[in-house]
């Protein structure tokens, strides 16, 4: 009881110790740190991140445009996410002086800062850029800031139009009213056709264009280098040095498939190798989309997207590079044409009831007006008790114009041959039994 | 060296003729290809029901993982027999009457070698037949890939064989050949299992232990690349996935070497222990 008693203290004083620690109350510690701000080109777009000094290497994709930029700025360990996390906003202090890059020891280029942006051709939340460099960067922010410009020009025009057609609309009314106690007999269609008309919004601007920036770029052959950064006054700067992993695709510029089974839209399935067969159970509908992939190296891929990441070296990833758009779908049946198939955008509809809870319906503006539609894809109907057996379907551009490594395979497993699996492994020992028949024979 | 690794081809035939009729002719061949099958069909099994429950599955060789367990079930009987084949022959003295005559230690080894090897052609049609009649009552494909991975399971065959005849080069007690083979192989396995699975999983599916466990693994997985057996099979299939020649040609040289240096350290071994161990 003693001891118990004793040992239940001990807990005790232990646990309000922990909890009067001063470190509990504090925030995590803060330190100045000399850090690499990055905007690497991930074979989409441009992702910004940092490269802290714990990490001792930048990735990046060879032959590509690639910024990086060294700062002054606080550093703090967040143990949530268990990774280091960089204070731009508070302290944001740009370093001058030359990148210097490294080969097997021996400096192969110094380089200086360059001004760049990055241009989003279908808006910034789209998942294409490109970065643009020195005069072509200056003509695409020029470019930008005009369309910014004439946009906010057509708004102005476009409020002025909005005031007069709520004039003109309040005076319609008033003249409407005045009509009607005069005894005047008014049919709607003579309404609507006498109505003011709405003026239509302006159009947005589609693209975008980063502000302009100034950092070195770097747009290497594979390799692996090392950068360090001499200051102005010669000497190298402290901590600056990093390794440079400049990595290429394994395979490159293939066709790969985002498959959003009808049954269940929310997990989606990927057909990013050729050769990978699909295999179906039922009747099923499959909504696809086509895109352009590379395949990177896992580690290699992940530490580009943030230096702070695990990868695994033996792994391999597909990245989805560029959608393939204006082309058709053709669905086969042993090799005879089913129907070529359309992209479309499709509207995911909620509905109460026991089975799946929701339906997919073809989106149309007017259906759905005010709402987006859930996804697009070309809708692939395929069943293997309409009598068509399996199915293959690729991408054509054009009429029989097949997009090279867009053929899939669609087989429809035989469910009612599963329990014949196990009396198929026997006939070795049907073998062994005519080999022990035979021997017995010869013997005797 | 001359006479160390000179062996008559007659005595090697013969001796291949007698190992090979007499396996041939006994049960343990039929039993561990239906027990390997058997296995193989537990996998499809669960597989086809994987496809049943979630209506769809993208795969690029399902028949691939079946085979890979077939092949290690097989392997692992070859390398039994071989083992318990030699430490009897050791055991019961056969070996020093061999040695006598005009067998040496190469020509020994090698027809032990090629016997195994002869019998793995005799699985490999059995694989053929089934994975056959598997593709035509499922509808899973029997692709070109597959033929691949056959051909190549011959040069994964042809390491294990090495590697057990290594071991009993240089154990000599039969007992102790098994445990040292058995713990061997199945310790190289568990490492690239465990390690397959956990390289599969995404980072943010582990926890903190399981990522430092992954991280010990592929330490271990390096270290044991050059030597485990199955890590030979696991390079061929890679480059099958990628469609590859030069490097599938690359991974059957790799194995070829590898069985060469192992079968001449045998032969080397059991010239220095001689026949008694």
């Amino acid at each position: 009881m003693r001891k118990s008693s004793l040992f239940l203290t001990l807990i005790l004083a232990l646990l309000l110790g922990a909890l009067t620690s001063p470190s509990l109350g504090q925030g995590p510690p803060i330190r100045e740190q000399l850090v690499y701000s990055l905007n690497l080109f991930n074979g989409k777009t441009y992702a910004p991140g940092f490269c802290p000094r714990s990490e001792d290497a930048i990735y990046l994709i060879a032959n590509e445009n690639n910024a990086v930029s060294p700062r002054i700025t606080l550093v703090y360990f967040w143990p949530i996410t268990a990774r280091y996390m960089a204070g731009f906003k508070t302290l944001n202090e740009e370093i001058e002086g030359t990148l210097e890059l490294l080969k097997d020891g021996k400096v192969i280029r110094s380089l200086e800062k360059e001004d760049n942006v990055v241009f989003y051709p279908d808006g910034f939340f789209a998942e294409n850029s490109r970065m643009y460099l020195g005069e072509e960067a200056h003509t695409f922010f020029q470019k930008y800031e005009k369309a910014t410009k004439d946009y906010y020009k057509r708004i102005d025009e476009y409020y002025e139009k909005m005031r007069e057609y709520r004039d003109a609309f309040n005076k319609f009314l008033e003249d409407l009213s005045k009509r009607r106690e005069a005894g005047e007999e008014l049919s709607r269609a003579q309404v609507e056709a006498e109505v003011p008309r709405q003026p239509g919004s302006p159009e947005g601007v589609r693209f975008y264009t980063t502000p302009l920036a100034k950092n070195y770029i770097l747009n290497l052959p594979e390799g692996v280098y090392q950068i360090r950064l001499r200051a102005r006054d010669g000497t190298i700067v402290q901590d600056s040095q990093k390794n440079l992993v400049a990595f290429v695709q394994r395979r490159g510029g293939t066709i790969g498939y985002e498959i959003t089974p009808g049954n269940r839209w929310t997990m989606k399935e990927s057909s990013n190798d050729p050769s990978k067969t699909i295999y179906a159970a039922g009747k099923n509908t499959l909504y696809l989309r086509p895109f352009l992939q590379d395949e990177y190296n896992d580690l290699y891929y992940k530490k580009l997207l943030d230096p702070q990441n695990e990868g695994t070296p033996e792994r391999w990833i597909w990245v989805h590079t560029t959608p393939i758009e204006n082309v058709l779908v053709v669905l086969l049946s042993k090799g005879r044409l089913l129907e070529s198939i359309k992209r479309a955008p499709y509207y995911v509809k909620q509905i109460p009831g026991p089975e799946l809870g929701y339906e997919i319906l073809e989106y149309s503006e007017e259906e759905f007006a005010g709402r987006s539609p859930s996804f697009e894809g070309h809708k692939l109907e395929v069943s293997s008790v309409s009598g068509k057996g399996n199915y293959a379907f690729h991408l054509e551009k054009r009429e029989g114009e097949v997009l090279k490594g867009s053929e899939r395979e669609i087989l429809f497993v035989k469910k009612e041959n599963t329990n014949l699996l196990h009396l198929i492994s026997i006939f070795p020992l049907i073998v062994g039994l005519v080999v022990f028949v035979q021997r017995k024979r010869s013997i005797s | 060296m001359r006479s160390r690794f000179s062996f008559a081809s007659h005595t090697t035939k013969a001796l291949v003729r007698r190992d090979f009729l007499l396996t041939l002719k006994g049960w343990g061949l039929y039993l561990s290809a239906f027990l390997s099958l058997l296995a193989s069909s537990f996998i499809l099994k669960s597989h086809l029901g994987a496809i049943k429950e979630n209506n769809i599955l993208i795969s690029s060789d399902p028949l691939n993982f079946p085979l890979f367990i077939s092949l290690v079930i097989v392997s692992f009987y070859l390398a039994i027999i071989s083992v318990i084949s030699i430490s009897r022959e050791k055991d019961q003295g056969t070996l020093e009457v061999l040695f006598y005559g005009p067998v040496n230690s190469s020509s020994y080894l090698v027809a032990k070698y090629i016997k195994d090897m002869l019998l793995y052609l005799v699985m490999v049609c059995f694989f053929f037949v089934y994975f056959t009649a598997v593709s035509s009552l499922t509808n899973l494909s029997f692709s070109w890939s597959l033929v691949k991975a056959i051909f190549l399971s011959i040069f994964l065959v042809s390491c294990i064989v090495s590697f057990s005849l290594f071991i009993s080069s240089l154990t000599s007690k039969m007992r102790t050949s098994i445990i040292w083979l058995v713990g061997i192989l199945l310790a190289f396995l568990a490492i690239q299992i465990f390690h397959t699975m956990l390289v599969s999983l995404e980072e943010e599916a582990l926890s903190s232990s399981l990522l430092y466990l992954r991280k010990t693994l592929e330490m271990v997985s390096r270290g044991t690349g050059w030597i485990s057996p199955f890590s030979y099979l696991n390079r061929g299939m890679q480059s099958i996935a990628i469609g590859s020649m030069r490097l599938y040609g690359m991974s059957i040289l790799y194995s070829l070497v590898y069985s060469f240096i192992l079968l001449v350290s045998s032969v080397l071994i059991l010239e220095a222990k001689g026949v008694r161990g």
